[in-house]
């Protein structure tokens, strides 16, 4: 689908005195909740349908939609709104397909809050974890029609994670290059913290370090 | 919404194939879903007191539908087709719109007292849903494909389709 709807360009300029906002306070308490809501009653939907009717037809097409609608709120809405990334595909006039993932430069400080984007990265990641325990149990009891389900949860979430964390590490970048990448930040970032340690160690005066 | 339209246009054009690029440049898998769906709900099997309604066929049409779908793309690309991975499940997934409607029309057949020529009617019905989404599969898949190799491109597709109108015809209430 092209995806022609600017990222995070069109939001109101915020008004005076609302930079700071009170920490742990949400942004979009809407869109947050659309992001959780979906997910979780999916889950919730597929652990406990067994209690209320013998029928797998359906708690599978109730399971599928929730799952889409899930799938369509992430990719859509939240992530862009949430965390400043975005991913699609479109097509160009060759036929050639390419796939873009993008992540908002620059910016963000007024437009994204801590509690949110680590609301968005634990629920991105959480659920197709669990969703892959559960395909084991499925298959460990045999229950293999519930199993279909599992897979389908497991490739809608799954994806919209694989596409968020492309656009975290950067798009032209392979997965591998993108942790070779992330491990030199990282050694890079303790050689300069054991440096600075090391000079701020011997003057004994007691001049507080400023954090950046 | 902008979605929703997308999915109506598509659906108009795979039952008039004049033009390709509605299909082919804006993928999306949401009517494959619905016509999924819809086609594993009306060929559901006949409940059973001691057993789960209707699983098995409900299930099966899916895993047919889906892996169906896949493996009859890397067939196209193995032959060496242009044409990408979800464009290719796309376009095999809305074709299949001829064969939910001769299901429907079978279905509003299977309501009269069944007899010889009313399954005659209902093959025939079949038969031309199977060959509309043949031909429109092979409208919009076709050109991706060097004309040398279009035969071996087509048959997968035949398959495909004659697999699904078989579920369809052998679904009746007798």
């Amino acid at each position: 689908m092209a995806n022609n709807v600017p990222l995070l360009d069109n939001e109101e300029p915020l008004d005076f005195g609302e930079e700071d906002l009170p920490k742990g306070r949400l942004k979009h308490p809407v869109v947050t909740t659309f992001h959780l809501l979906f997910r979780t009653a999916a889950l919730v939907v597929y652990e406990f349908c067994g209690i209320f009717s013998s029928s797998f037809i359906g708690p599978f097409i109730f399971i599928v939609v929730l799952l889409s609608l899930d799938f369509w709120t992430v990719k859509n809405i939240t992530g862009r709104l949430m965390v400043g990334l975005r991913w699609w595909n479109y097509i160009d006039d060759e036929g050639q397909s390419h796939w873009v993932f993008e992540a908002k430069k620059g910016g963000l400080q007024g437009r994204v809050t801590k509690m949110e984007v680590r609301i968005f990265w634990v629920a991105l990641v959480a659920f197709p974890v669990l969703w892959s325990i559960i395909l084991l149990i499925a298959v460990v009891f045999s229950r293999f029609q519930w199993a279909i389900i599992v897979v389908i949860a497991l490739t809608l979430t799954g994806s919209n994670l694989y596409g968020y964390v492309r656009c975290k590490l950067g798009k032209s970048d392979s997965i591998s290059q993108s942790f070779k990448n992330m491990a030199a930040g990282l050694v890079q970032r303790q050689m300069v913290s054991n440096v600075t340690s090391m000079f701020t160690r011997a003057p004994p005066t007691a001049t507080p370090s400023s954090t950046v | 919404m902008r979605d929703l339209r997308a999915v109506g246009t598509k659906f108009y054009h795979v039952l008039y194939p004049k033009e390709k690029k509605a299909l082919l440049k804006e993928w999306d898998l949401w009517g494959p879903l619905i016509l999924c769906t819809f086609i594993a709900m009306m060929v559901q099997g006949t409940q059973e007191v001691d057993k789960q309604d209707g699983g098995p066929e409900f299930a099966q049409v899916f895993v047919i539908v889906w892996l169906g779908a896949a493996v009859v793309t890397m067939n196209t690309k193995l032959l060496g087709g242009t044409i990408s991975f979800f464009q290719s499940v796309c376009v095999l997934g809305y074709c299949l719109l001829p064969s939910c409607l001769s299901l429907i029309l079978c279905r509003l057949i299977l309501i009269a007292h069944q007899n010889r020529i009313l399954f005659l009617l209902r093959f025939i019905v079949t038969c031309i849903g199977f060959a509309w989404a043949t031909f429109a599969a092979m409208v919009f898949l076709g050109d991706s494909q060097p004309s040398s190799r279009k035969s071996l491109a087509v048959y997968p597709i035949f398959l495909f389709y004659f697999i699904i109108s078989w579920l369809i015809i052998s679904h009746s209430n007798v």
